[in-house]
């Protein structure tokens, strides 16, 4: 039977084979993150194209078209193309830009989000980093995306790159609050901060969250939409209002990293919810334990994936002030109350840490 | 406690709504889809569709339905029907070139409609009138000659029938 923690001794014992061949044994924890990160980049970079065709072909069957298919089977070379024109565009910059932060932001941008893959466990031990502190930690990174985009929108110097630049930071951080509060009746009833402690717990109580947690859920996926500045909350970038948004002096290379970053944001916080919400790696019935638990994983963040698409290709996007009001006067109000009702009920039951 | 049973009773109503409006969204993504690959499949036009002028060729007799009696070169507003004719042996007349000039032709149909003798007619099957040379929208009898299907004959009122109706 293949398992996540099967693949990952077979690969790490191929490298130490390689290792002692090359003489490097000793620099052995040193490579194996290198190769941990360029393998994961290599998965994030052909996800992402994926998803990029999948959000089209979402959207196009939403509207009853039929969306790309000429490039490859179905169109799912469509998105290589897309990025082979996007990598040799000329990069074009404004003369009067703030040069480091103007080429830092996207830069930024994209590692701030990809970074959260780090603490992500495809599978049981199949986890780059199993950090102690796994959520404190994505939630701090990912953090980061707000810096790039305030970054890009200055730096820039044009007057709606700053603008989209400054609602994104607002909203941004507004988000952020409902987003950590609705993680956190989770992290009451398992007391654990750590990925794969939780989905452990959720193994061992044989239920996922996302059924005591329904409104915990709820939230933190529109919060997550919210996060990831996609519509109905894509203000930063609304096209009518701020043409591109804080993106809209950047080309080429530059403004791929931007559209990457925005696509590995959507994945991560998927991936917290599949792993928070729905049970990580596990199977939805024990007798469905012989499929890997890595292509559970992947089943279940495509789930929530789809979810973030069909918002997009289903909502109106909200007014500026709409935004605000949605944020602080339902979001945080109601996790909030549902991280009181929580902890009553976990005391009440005696369990908890 | 009224405006918070109120405020609880307008988020569960908002709530209900985004379901209500992924469901259809999601039903549509299931559905099928109205594109046509335009140069893969085309679209049947109704057979009435007024595409291409033709000249109706009669495929029993070997010969063009038209008489050469001018009328539709007269009721073209634009001038663009150009045609000769000569007397035949059996003594009627019978056209010998036709040249419509369809860079000018605002396909108005005036001719179609003088024609008394069923010889030109509007067809559905041929839309994709672009070309490359101006000069080629100049189209002579042998790239307008056009058989009528059977299936598109004209279907004569019973004379009983019609008769009937006159009395009536
Ligand atoms: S359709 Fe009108 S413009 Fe064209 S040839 Fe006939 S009468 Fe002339
Ligand atoms: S009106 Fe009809 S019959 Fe007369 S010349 Fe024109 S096409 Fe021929």
């Amino acid at each position: 039977m293949i398992s996540g923690e099967k693949i990952v001794q077979l690969v790490s014992g191929l490298l130490q084979q390689v290792y002692a061949l090359l003489g490097l044994s000793a620099y052995a924890g040193i490579l194996d993150r290198v190769v941990c990160a360029v393998v994961m980049f290599g998965f994030v970079a052909v996800f992402v194209m994926f998803l990029v065709w999948m959000e089209r072909k979402v959207s196009a069957h939403m509207q009853s078209r039929i969306g790309p298919n000429r490039v490859g089977p179905l169109g799912l070379l469509q998105t290589l193309a897309d990025a082979i024109k996007l990598t040799t565009k000329e990069d074009v910059h404004p003369v009067k830009r703030d040069k480091i932060p103007y080429f830092i932001a996207p830069i930024l941008a994209f590692v701030a989000t990809f970074m959260g893959m780090v603490v992500v466990p495809f599978d049981n031990k199949m986890v780059v980093a199993d950090l102690n502190i796994g959520i404190l930690y994505i939630i701090a990174i990912t953090s980061f995306t707000v810096i790039a985009i305030l970054s890009a929108g200055w730096s820039s110097n044009n007057k709606y790159s700053l603008l989209g630049g400054f609602r994104s930071a607002a909203q941004i951080v507004s988000y952020e609050v409902p987003l950590v509060l609705s993680l956190v009746p989770v992290i009451m009833i398992t007391g654990k901060l750590n990925f794969s402690g939780i989905v452990q717990y959720q193994q061992q109580a044989g239920y996922w969250f996302v059924f005591p947690q329904f409104v915990a859920f709820v939230t933190f996926i529109a919060s997550a939409t919210a996060e990831a500045n996609r519509a109905p909350f894509d203000i930063p970038e609304a096209e009518s209002e701020l043409t591109g948004g804080f993106h809209t002096e950047y080309s080429g290379v530059k403004f791929a990293m931007f559209f990457l970053g925005e696509y590995v944001a959507v994945v991560v916080s998927s991936a917290v919810a599949a792993t928070v919400f729905l049970g990580g790696w596990l199977p939805p019935f024990p007798f469905l334990g012989f499929i890997p638990g890595f292509l559970w994983f992947m089943l279940k963040v495509l789930l929530v994936i789809y979810l973030i698409m069909a918002f997009r290709w289903t909502f109106p996007r909200l007014r500026v002030d709409q935004l605000m009001d949605f944020g602080w006067k339902v979001l945080i109000p109601i996790t909030v109350l549902n991280i009181l009702v929580t902890g009553f009920v976990v005391l009440l039951a005696g369990k908890g840490a | 406690m009224g405006a918070i049973l109120s405020y609880f009773k307008n988020i569960l109503a908002g709530f209900w709504n985004l379901v209500l409006g992924l469901s259809v969204t999601t039903k549509y993504l299931f559905k099928k889809t109205n594109t046509q690959q335009y140069p893969e499949e085309r679209m049947p036009l109704p057979a009435r569709s007024r595409s291409m002028i033709k000249l109706i060729y009669d495929g029993e007799k070997d010969q063009f339905n038209c008489v050469a009696c001018m009328m539709c070169a007269k009721a073209c507003p634009n001038s663009c029907i150009k045609l000769e004719g000569v007397r035949g042996p059996d003594g009627k007349r019978r056209m010998t070139t036709f040249k419509l000039d369809f860079s000018t032709c605002i396909f108005c149909g005036y001719c179609v409609e003088a024609c008394g003798f069923d010889a030109l007619t509007f067809v559905s099957e041929e839309y994709e009138n672009s070309v490359y040379k101006r000069g080629s929208l100049l189209q002579d009898e042998q790239a307008m000659k056009w058989v009528r299907p059977p299936h598109l004959a004209p279907k004569p009122e019973e004379p009983a029938a019609a008769a009937a109706g006159a009395q009536a």
